[in-house]
């Protein structure tokens, strides 16, 4: 009976053990960290995702994980990064059902971000509602900032409009001494939102804005558009749009003998591949960035390790520093809160300040503080996109009047 | 004002004539082939990234004409002669292969845009040639358009007179009637819609040639080409050559004129002058 009896406490005490070790097990085996992407991997959106956000996670998530991975301490060990990415084929629509799909079905440990702006104002609210940290890639607006304070989650880092590329632009113009401008900007939220915040900006440094034209996206001939700019006169012309718009518009420029003293248009200006089409005409053209790797040893890495070896046409320097110093952000926040708790993460990013490529970097409100940008305003001088604003982070003195377009080769 | 209507009128051609070659390939594959090419915009995304790769090798845009052209020809070729001749031989009527070669063009443009896609990447891909200014009477253009247009209007009245006056351009005339008649007559109508899909083909190669000359390209710029082709073929009477040709011209002037005014309403016009022209004529300017 007494035998039947140890016998029975022990078999309760292994059932106990086991029960024990059951309970502790998914802790015990986390063994890597997985992160969930709905990317236009098709689609009109794909010529923007591949050659944005794509590379530099790529190359970060390569480089982390050949440390081992992100050190957590609750697991006592580093964790590597397994990404999970779905194709929205540029839909937003998609896209919100991915997102939900990551976060309730595949119940990825963290969420990385959508490409566009319009792709964030969709996404932001999922990803707040899931209580998921959401630090975004490509896009950024005026208007998502008015949101930010009810989406505690969402850590947007690209600059924009009033944040603080204008008001920067409208400053050097001035200090050159243009005193007129003629915007053109394309009819949705991104020309909207930078022909609203230019009609403010410039005015209060002096600069007449003397003719505006809105442009459909799929504007086809600038031929009318550059004539009625060239006969307005203005010294500054500016084309907020995509590279779609920004290079006919720059050729058509080129082809009509227009050359205004300042020639700024963007995104698409900034980009490597707007040198490639133009070669040594882009001299002078004006554009939105947000680092050189002229400005520090961090910043010279981080060009060498993206862009060493390949086409020129890869190079974005106004998105991949932001994109790049995000993630570098949310993986100092996770070994910072030693778990992978949302909400600890969360606020560690919200109230903390970082060391990353750009320097000290941080958050404020949401948005990446102003004072972290390493640049606002590049300009295309001598072949390299130099910083030329603000003159804090200038990597070259602006060239103002912008050269003649060079002759044609024979 | 002289010089404003100069302008208007000028830009409208310019535009046009790019608009015409592009809807003349498309006629020519409807018209004849009866393949309604929902893929024609990938040809010209074909040529024109073709032309930016010869670019980087230093061969002119010009003569990427010749290069192109051929090649894109003997590819439309043996599409048809594999593909859409299948289709031609298994669909039960005419109607019905009408609707199933327009699903296997659907196919046929996911297709070529994913292998440009791989073989050219997302980038956006431009380059500068001829970006001079031209004076025109007061009015100034840039000299590579004015060189597309040359070669838009070149190309289609070349074309046109080798429908009109060859025994070759005969037996597609006869094609396009009554194919079941010029069979008869000894006409060898399989090779014929190969032929006329070919040069369908052929000419959006040289129209995605000249559109790199003067506009970005990337691997997925064809289809808004694509429907802009859709709209002039309509316009200018469903399989009709020269209407294509003019209603090519009559768009490009539209549009020229619209967007002085209001550039946002130029692609509403294009539509407005459709929904008109459906209204009034629906056979098109040249439909029989």
């Amino acid at each position: 009976m007494k035998r039947t009896i140890k016998m029975m406490s022990l078999l309760v005490f292994l059932c106990f053990l086991v029960s024990l070790l059951v309970s502790v097990q998914p802790a015990l085996a986390k063994d890597k960290i997985v992160v969930g992407m709905s990317r236009p991997l098709s689609g009109p959106l794909a010529v923007i995702g591949d050659s944005a956000f794509k590379p530099v996670y790529e190359t970060w998530v390569a480089e982390v994980n050949a440390e081992g991975g992100i050190y957590v301490k609750e697991y006592g060990k580093k964790l590597p990064i397994e990404l999970i990415i779905y194709d929205d084929k540029s839909d937003v629509g998609t896209m919100t059902r991915l997102t939900e799909k990551l976060i309730v079905e595949d119940k990825v440990d963290f969420l990385w971000p959508a490409c566009g702006t319009a792709f964030i104002f969709a996404q932001a609210p999922i990803a707040n509602k899931y209580e998921y940290v959401l630090v975004t890639a490509e896009g950024g607006a005026t208007q998502i900032k008015d949101m930010l304070p009810s989406l505690p989650y969402i850590f947007v880092t690209l600059s924009f409009s009033d944040w603080y590329q204008l008001p920067v632009f409208a400053d050097i113009m001035s200090k050159a001494g243009a005193k007129t401008a003629y915007v053109t900007y394309i009819a949705d939220l991104h020309g909207i939102e930078y022909s609203g915040v230019a009609g403010i900006e410039f005015p209060k440094k002096g600069i007449e804005i003397v003719g505006t034209k809105s442009i459909p996206p799929d504007m086809k001939d600038w031929t009318p558009i550059i004539k009625d700019a060239k006969a307005s006169n203005a010294d500054i012309f500016c084309c907020f749009a995509y590279p779609d718009q920004v290079m006919p518009a720059t050729g058509t420029s080129m082809g009509l003998g227009y050359n205004p003293k300042a020639w700024i248009g963007g995104p698409g200006v900034n980009f490597g591949f707007y040198k490639a089409a133009f070669g040594p005409a882009v001299e002078g053209i004006l554009g939105f960035t947000m680092f050189s790797p002229k400005q520090s040893k961090a910043a010279k890495e981080l060009a060498d390790k993206l862009y060493k070896g390949k086409p020129i046409e890869v190079q974005d320097p106004w998105g991949h520093p932001c994109y790049w110093a995000g993630l570098e952000m949310w993986k100092q926040a996770i070994e910072k809160a030693g778990t992978l708790d949302q909400k600890k993460i969360r606020d560690i990013l919200a109230k903390n300040k970082f060391k990353t490529v750009m320097g000290k970097t941080w958050f404020e409100n949401g948005l990446l503080a102003k004072e972290s940008h390493t640049g606002e305003i590049g300009q295309w001088q001598k072949g390299v996109y130099e910083v030329v604003g603000p003159e804090k982070d200038a990597t070259a003195k602006l060239v103002y009047p912008k050269p003649a377009w060079p002759a044609p080769k024979k | 004002m002289i010089v404003t209507f100069l302008d208007i009128v000028i830009a409208g051609l310019l535009l046009g004539g790019l608009y015409a070659l592009i809807a003349m390939g498309l006629s020519l594959q409807y018209g004849v082939a009866r393949v309604l090419n929902i893929s024609h915009g990938e040809f010209i995304m074909l040529g024109a990234l073709t032309t930016w790769t010869l670019f980087q090798l230093h061969i002119n845009p010009l003569v990427s004409i010749a290069i192109c052209g051929p090649i894109i020809f003997v590819l439309g070729f043996l599409l048809h002669r594999t593909m859409f001749k299948r289709l031609l031989n298994t669909s039960e009527s005419a109607d019905i292969f009408v609707s199933n070669s327009m699903l296997a063009s659907f196919g046929l443009m996911f297709i070529i845009q994913n292998l440009a896609l791989m073989g050219w990447g997302p980038e956006i891909r431009g380059y500068t040639y001829l970006a001079v200014p031209v004076d025109l009477a007061g009015a100034v253009f840039s000299k590579n358009r004015l060189v597309t247009l040359g070669f838009a209007i070149a190309i289609g009245l070349a074309f046109y007179i080798f429908l009109a006056r060859t025994r070759l351009g005969k037996a597609i005339r006869a094609a396009a009637q009554d194919p079941s008649t010029a069979g008869l007559m000894g006409v060898n109508i399989n090779f014929m819609l190969a032929l006329c899909f070919g040069f369908g083909a052929a000419m959006a190669a040289i129209a995605g040639v000249l559109i790199s000359m003067c506009y970005p390209v990337h691997a997925v710029m064809g289809l808004e080409y694509a429907l802009i082709a859709i709209i002039v073929v309509v316009l200018g009477g469903l399989g009709s050559i020269p209407g294509s040709f003019i209603g090519g011209f009559v768009l490009g002037l539209v549009g020229s004129i619209v967007t002085y005014f209001e550039p946002g309403l130029a692609l509403a016009a294009y539509y407005a002058i459709f929904i008109l022209l459906m209204l009034v004529r629906p056979q098109g300017i040249m439909g029989r």
